[in-house]
């Protein structure tokens, strides 16, 4: 996609809009795939639509990891008419938590943290922002924190995953010339 | 394994570690806490009936004189109704704290609230 | 799958620290709880081992069965109810013999506030069954009859009345002396601190875990109170109140410690709560302070200095001998 040599900067922006807009469709895809996927509980899924998430984060920054995640929930939970339900509530806190610590983690240590440290951060955000709202919303029972160190060593496990997928897609992603950084 | 390392830097590695350590942990320290506190109904020899006291619910106990209904709610366990003449057992009280009971002793019934006892309870046991 | 040899080693020793952890015998407290000679007997043990605790707890309890065996009035085959059928002479357990023996030496220095021999008074009240009464002058003067210090003699192993109507009765010393026989018991098993709390006869092996035993005192008058906090370690407390076994006929109340002399229930305390060497001192002392009021038990006490107690008057006033000071629990 190479276009007018003389407009670098908008360029770049549109690739950007363009790219965000096709990574937040993937990962809306790999969310409803997940969804209908049957699974031991209904919180521990693996988040391949993080994979999505993180490519974001160290292409584009901070701002775009957030675009590609909170619009995957929402989109996600709009097409499986989930849109306001507890379930949604859920994803909600759980990709809040996980982008907020993925950004300040890439933002602070953005030489030495691969993608794969950063998405196992992500995932254990993921799992107590989850944790948090299932207490405020669902289930007030403190016993209910009792899982949380299980459900911790899930996702950390998931996010080593994800996170090997993003670091893959990214090695195959910077070598292509639409994704080099400008400069 | 090596798949997943290869692409690991250093801090990576130290972060992981971490967090698994601390799910292990904490597992661990989940596994070892002290479980909630249980009400166990029995007629002095045989367990007849256990249950959670956190779970408000209402059974009936069957003792040699018929059956002693035993209720647990937010107050605690309490005895509501029973076949016993002097109704002893339904002015007891609700049990609430490790090692408090409540006895019907015509109806042979004896139910304790187990668990681990609080350090912070103002006596060990109550002469009476 | 290759694997990481760094990896491998954490793995090991995490699951051998695991290992190792459930493998330490586990220290631990246990309390069992078991109906027993009309009430509720609970025993806590603490100590090293969990298994050892467990066999020692229902070794006190087989124990305790089997004093209530010996000296139940309500099991046709036991000591009392042998002692009650006979005309004259009955042998006895030597467990039995150092009951009877003991109740007859308090029964001798309290004046005859302690009686053994109430049996036939007890079944006249009724107060231990259902149906309780109140009897009538009558039958309380022919219940007393031959009763007193001088009815029972014991030698050896034998056991003499003086009247074949006597029945004998030995309540709550009997209760004491099960708790003291549960706690030999758990001392021979090697459990260093335990509690056996007999319907509220207590007695104490060693301190609770580092501290002594805090023992709360029932408030005679409030349900939900507690008089007193006490404390103890490797020592018996007893409490004796009129709140219960009792029961209530045309607007008085009456409770089940009789005055030997009156064949009323006694009414010169609300409770008298007795810390003594064994439980069976203690349940015997308690009775006849009971019975004697504040003044005369105190004086009685003086023969026991080893012995404390707190003495709640009829008329709400606290009495105690000058070395309960000392076992009062500070503020906690």
């Amino acid at each position: 996609m190479i276009c007018s040599a003389a407009d670098r900067e908008p360029l770049e922006q549109t690739r950007r809009r363009v790219f965000l807009a096709l990574f937040t469709a993937l990962a809306v895809a790999l969310h409803t795939l997940e969804a209908l996927w049957p699974a031991p509980a209904p919180w521990f899924r693996l988040g391949l639509a993080n994979i999505l998430s993180l490519v974001a984060l160290f292409l584009y920054g901070g701002q775009a990891a957030w675009t590609v995640s909170l619009g995957r929930v929402l989109l996600g939970s709009l097409l499986l008419g989930r849109l306001f339900t507890p379930g949604f509530w859920l994803a909600l806190g759980g990709a809040v938590v996980a982008t907020l610590v993925m950004v300040v983690a890439h933002r602070l240590a953005p030489r030495r943290l691969g993608p794969i440290g950063v998405s196992a951060l992500g995932a254990a955000g993921h799992a107590l922002g989850q944790m948090t709202v299932a207490w405020l919303v669902l289930v007030r029972h403190p016993g209910l924190w009792q899982l949380f160190p299980l459900l911790l060593l899930v996702a950390v496990v998931a996010g080593m995953l994800t996170g090997w997928a993003a670091a893959v897609l990214l090695e195959r992603l910077e070598s292509h010339e639409a994704f080099r950084k400008a400069g | 394994m090596n798949f997943l390392w290869r692409r690991m830097t250093a801090a990576d590695r130290l972060v992981v570690a971490g967090l698994m350590a601390a799910a292990v942990a904490g597992i661990a320290w989940v596994a070892a806490a002290p479980p909630g506190r249980r009400v166990v109904a029995g007629d002095g020899e045989r367990v007849l009936f256990v249950a959670p006291l956190e779970q408000p619910r209402e059974v009936e106990l069957a003792g040699p004189l018929g059956p002693t209904r035993l209720m647990i709610d937010q107050q605690g366990a309490r005895i509501t109704a029973s076949p016993c003449a002097l109704k002893v057992c339904m002015g007891m009280g609700p049990a609430r704290r490790p090692g408090d009971l409540l006895v019907c002793l015509p109806n042979r019934i004896l139910v304790q609230v187990e668990g681990e006892a609080e350090e912070s309870a103002p006596y060990d046991l109550l002469s009476r | 799958m290759p694997f990481n040899r760094p990896l491998i080693l954490l793995l090991l020793m995490l699951l051998l620290t695991a290992a190792w952890w459930r493998l330490q015998p586990e220290a631990a407290s246990v309390q069992r709880t078991q109906l027993l000679m009309g009430t509720t007997v609970s025993i806590e043990a603490a100590g090293a081992d969990r298994a050892v605790l467990e066999r020692a707890i229902a070794a006190a309890f087989a124990e305790m069965a089997r004093i209530e065996a010996l000296m139940s009035p309500h099991r046709p085959d036991s000591d009392v109810s042998r002692l009650t059928a006979a005309a004259h002479t009955a042998t006895v357990a030597p467990e039995t013999v150092e009951v009877i023996a003991l109740g007859l030496d308090i029964a001798r220095r309290s004046g005859g506030a302690f009686d053994l021999t109430l049996g036939r008074l007890k079944s006249l009240w009724g107060i231990e069954t259902e149906t309780p009464r109140v009897p009538a002058p009558a039958e309380l003067a022919s219940a007393l009859q031959g009763t007193g210090p001088g009815a029972l003699s014991v030698s050896g192993d034998l056991v003499t009345k003086r009247s074949p109507q006597l029945a004998i009765d030995l309540g709550a010393i009997a209760k004491g002396y099960a708790v003291d026989r549960a706690i030999a018991t758990l001392r021979a098993h090697g459990v260093p601190s335990a509690a056996v709390n007999a319907g509220g006869d207590i007695g104490l092996l060693g301190s609770k875990l580092g501290r002594p035993w805090r023992i709360g005192v029932q408030h005679p008058r409030q349900a939900s109170s507690v008089l007193v906090t006490l404390e103890a370690a490797d020592r018996a407390v007893v409490t004796s109140g009129d709140y219960e076994r009792c029961f209530e006929r045309d607007g008085r109340r009456y409770h089940h410690l009789f005055d030997p002399q009156t064949g009323y229930p006694a009414g010169r305390c609300q409770s008298v709560t007795v810390l003594a060497s064994h439980a069976v001192l203690a349940d015997a002392l308690a009775t006849a302070l009971f019975v004697l009021g504040p003044e005369r038990g105190l004086a009685l006490l003086r023969d026991y200095p080893g012995v404390d107690a707190l003495i709640v008057a009829a008329d709400g006033r606290l009495h105690s001998t000058p070395g309960l000071a000392a076992v009062k629990a500070g503020p906690s």
